[in-house]
């Protein structure tokens, strides 16, 4: 039997006290297409870095055709055939198709480069996989789909023998991710290793011949996919069984709407498809989708970020005239906890109190001059109210961990006593501690009354934290699970992937 | 799981010490204050007329003219913004005070207009900026040509002296024998640090320079900021002009050009990120001080003018590279 093109053997990586993979070992062979599975925070992301020589192991080895290699940079992973084509895709948008494929490696002679025999030998390459793109476009004219299969010939034109791709289809149209998984079996079949990490699992018990699931860094199943189903496959990643009761279930009356949306529609991509739903006061409305579903459209849209949705929005019985833009959706009402709090949410340059009172300075302020003792006693009590943990309010946002950084984000947002509060990944790369505090500071805002809309990827938080969890695909509302708990996890997890 | 233990901002130990402790910032304002020191340490002991009262009043009033223009510069980079246009808006300042002076509206009637003109150019440069969303240092670089040219045009290619030499006012001397616009600079320093640290709009401005986007979801007219700073600078500019004017008796089309880099100097100088977010008067005026006292300490010495710029580089580099050393030690912890 010949050696497999890549093994590996217990690899194991630390963050700190933090063992993010734990003696994982599989195997992958030349034509074979093997699915990567797991939570969030299982430790996939990690295990792919580390292949591509991204990030170095602290124990374990990886070998290639049978011979161990020393994964030190990127740059040696590719030497020895390994490609890794991240999530978010990286070019250069201003270069052409052809100048992006042989990118690092165009012909060149005495320190010039011919544009011609450059074009000569993308072509050459695109022919032999039949991938047919328009190689004198600009990168960044292309869709994304178009994109991707751009990176992926990138890496076959280097004769790349296993390729990673890390949930590629996230945000393609179906038609789009159909065409991309022929391309992948097609690779398959000339023999390339293939290691593709997704969600989705319809396409994984489709496109795949092996699964293996990670768990809190361990590997927890390895097996054919032909051996496994997909309520197996999800009560390996979620580490019980899917019947087991552990949620306590919450009693709520029924409420009266505070937000009412109705057939909001959107035509680029992700779209929506006549959205509507109510929620109510004291309520948390969870809605659930897998990145590039539409969720997270609906949150940004009542953030005031997408001007083009249509539909109707009414606040507190009252029709809201439009979400132009963020300030209107303050004005009716509405929180927006936007998804990166550094990017979207915070100034990290500011101090805690200056972040905790940036939405309602107006209201702190006489003739435009801030009232400063009272603007303190407002940030100390949010600061309170949140569990906030600084030196004291004058430190600066960027010093706090990045669990302290979200309640200061969501501190900054309740502070305006929102009717509506919409959350979009509210514990994204935060740790439990911080999680479970966010978590609670949230259902006692429901009882105080605030309506919550929380939009979340992450099955864990969606149905722990919702009163009412719909699930999104496609840009439409597909089912709603009046009370989740535990137990209807891998119901949602098949709703969002659908596998029904 | 940890403990949820709620922990009051303030209550805790480490709060107390940590009013003690210097912030980044305030150790910042700490190195240049101590850097200017060293400055006039060095000069003093290099000449017996450096380390005078008159003299340091000399130093002070030839750098208020681009100490009024860092002043509005400050405002454009802790917004995140840049304004090289100022170059072209101190001698339209210049050139327009001269003018309305000769035309009779007296000093007070002048300097509303200089203002006015000042305002308009901020506008337009703000609408460049804000609305049409084009990179500040495109835009600035462009209006400073045609507010530059304007100056010119306007004064039809000639100095424009004063037709009255008594209407020098804003540079002469009046209370304890300190000139009208050394008063300005120090009135000016007061109003915009008050304006940054106390009221709504300096808020506003400190967190549009730290994430446009975020200041723009929390629902701030990021936009109408935004062009405030950029009329606040020009006006600031246009008034320098005059103040440059009233010291050389004569509206003049090509004095004060260098003002835009040299209030960029002066601002980063001072502590100030060209990313935003971050700077103030304090550091602005030590800026100005150490500029000034360098050409001023130089001129002394008797170096000629040309190894001064060559100095003020040097300075410069020096400064911020001090700052990005202890930026990389911190990050090494």
């Amino acid at each position: 039997m010949t050696a497999p093109v890549l093994a590996v053997e217990a690899l194991g990586k630390s963050y700190g006290r933090h063992r993010v993979l734990d003696d994982v070992t599989f195997r992958l062979a030349a034509g074979e297409t093997t699915a990567l599975l797991g939570e969030n925070g299982a430790g996939k992301s990690t295990l792919a870095k580390v292949l591509a020589g991204a990030v170095p192991p602290d124990s374990g080895r990886v070998l290639v055709d049978g011979n161990p290699v020393q994964l030190s940079s990127p740059r040696v992973a590719l030497e020895h055939g390994i490609a890794f084509i991240p999530q978010e895709l990286v070019y250069v948008p201003k270069l052409t198709v052809a100048e992006n494929v042989c990118l690092g490696r165009w012909p060149r002679r005495a320190g010039f480069t011919s544009g011609a025999a450059l074009r000569r030998q993308a072509a050459a390459e695109a022919e032999r996989l039949g991938f047919d793109l328009p190689l004198d476009h600009a990168m960044d004219t292309l869709t994304l789909a178009q994109q991707q299969m751009v990176e992926i010939l990138k890496a076959l034109a280097r004769r790349s023998r296993v390729i990673l791709l890390d949930e590629p289809t996230a945000a393609l149209s179906s038609h789009d991710s159909e065409r991309l998984l022929n391309v992948m079996t097609g690779l398959a079949a000339d023999g390339v290793g293939v290691l593709y990490i997704s969600h989705r699992l319809d396409e994984v018990f489709r496109a795949c011949r092996t699964v293996h699931v990670l768990r809190n860094g361990h590997l927890v199943r390895s097996s054919a996919v032909a051996d496994t189903t997909p309520r197996g496959v999800i009560e390996d990643m979620l580490g019980r069984s899917a019947d087991e009761a552990v949620a306590p279930t919450r009693d709520r009356a029924w409420a009266r709407p505070v937000l009412s949306v109705r057939g909001y529609e959107r035509a680029g991509l992700p779209p929506l498809r006549d959205v509507s739903f109510d929620v109510g006061e004291g309520e948390i409305l969870g809605l659930y989708g897998v990145r590039g579903a539409g969720a997270e459209v609906i949150a940004e849209t009542l953030g005031g970020l997408h001007p083009e949705v249509t539909g109707e929005t009414t606040v507190d019985g009252s029709p809201v005239r439009t979400l132009r833009r963020p300030l209107a959706a303050r004005r009716a009402g509405i929180a927006y906890v936007p998804a990166d709090r550094k990017s979207q949410g915070l100034a990290l340059t500011l101090p805690v109190q200056q972040s905790l009172s940036m939405l309602v300075l107006r209201s702190l302020s006489r003739f435009g001059v801030v009232a400063r003792r009272r603007e303190r006693t407002v940030a100390g009590k949010l600061a309170a109210d949140v569990h906030l943990r600084a030196r004291g309010l004058g430190q600066l946002v960027g010093e706090l961990s990045g669990g302290n950084q979200q309640k200061v984000l969501v501190g900054s947002r309740i502070a305006m006593r929102p009717k509506v509060l919409v959350l979009q990944e509210p514990t994204r790369g935060v740790d439990v501690g911080a999680r479970l505090e966010i978590h609670r500071l949230l259902r006692r805002l429901a009882d105080d009354g605030t309506a919550t809309l929380l939009v979340t990827s992450d099955i864990e938080e969606a149905v722990n934290l919702s009163d009412r969890l719909l699930v999104i695909r496609d840009g439409a509302v597909v089912s709603e699970f009046p009370r989740p708990d535990f137990r209807s996890q891998s119901d949602v997890l098949h709703a969002a992937g659908g596998l029904d | 799981m940890t403990a949820a233990t709620p922990t009051l901002p303030d209550t805790t130990p480490e709060s107390r010490t940590s009013r003690f402790a210097l912030n980044e910032g305030t150790l910042r304002g700490v190195i240049l204050a101590a850097f200017l020191v060293l400055i006039v340490v060095f000069f003093s002991s290099r000449s017996d007329a450096f380390f005078t009262s008159d003299n340091a009043l000399n130093i002070l009033v030839n750098a208020s003219v681009i100490g009024i223009v860092s002043l509005g510069q400050a405002l454009t980079i802790i917004s995140g913004g840049f304004d090289l246009s100022v170059s072209g808006t101190v001698p339209l300042g210049a050139v327009v005070y001269a003018l309305l002076l000769n035309d009779g509206y007296g000093v007070f009637g002048a300097l509303a207009g200089v203002l006015v003109a000042g305002a308009i150019c901020g506008f337009v440069n703000g609408l460049i900026v804000a609305k049409a969303n084009i990179n500040p240092l495109i835009a600035t670089l462009a209006t400073m040509s045609v507010t530059g040219g304007l100056a010119l045009t306007i004064a039809d290619g000639v100095q424009i002296p004063f037709d009255d030499p008594e209407q020098g006012v804003l540079a002469e001397q009046s209370l304890f024998g300190v000139n009208n616009h050394v008063w300005i600079l120090l009135g000016l320093s007061l109003v915009v640090f008050v304006a940054l640290r106390y009221t709504v709009f300096g808020r506003y401005l400190y967190t549009v320079g730290g994430n446009r986007e975020a200041a723009r979801l929390a629902g701030i007219r990021v936009d109408a900021v935004t062009t405030w700073v950029y009329v606040f600078s020009a006006a600031f500019a246009s008034l320098a002009g005059a103040v440059l004017a009233s010291q050389l008796l004569t509206g003049s089309g090509t004095a004060g050009t260098d003002s835009g880099l040299q209030s960029v100097a002066a601002v980063i100088l001072g502590g100030a990120s060209l990313a935003g977010g971050v700077g103030g008067v304090p550091g602005t005026l030590i800026g100005v001080l150490i500029l000034g006292t360098l050409a001023n300490g130089m001129a002394i010495m008797s170096v000629p003018a040309f190894y001064q710029t060559i100095a003020t580089g040097v300075v410069l580099l020096l400064a911020v590279g001090i700052s990005q050393i202890r930026r990389i030690s911190r990050r090494g912890r």
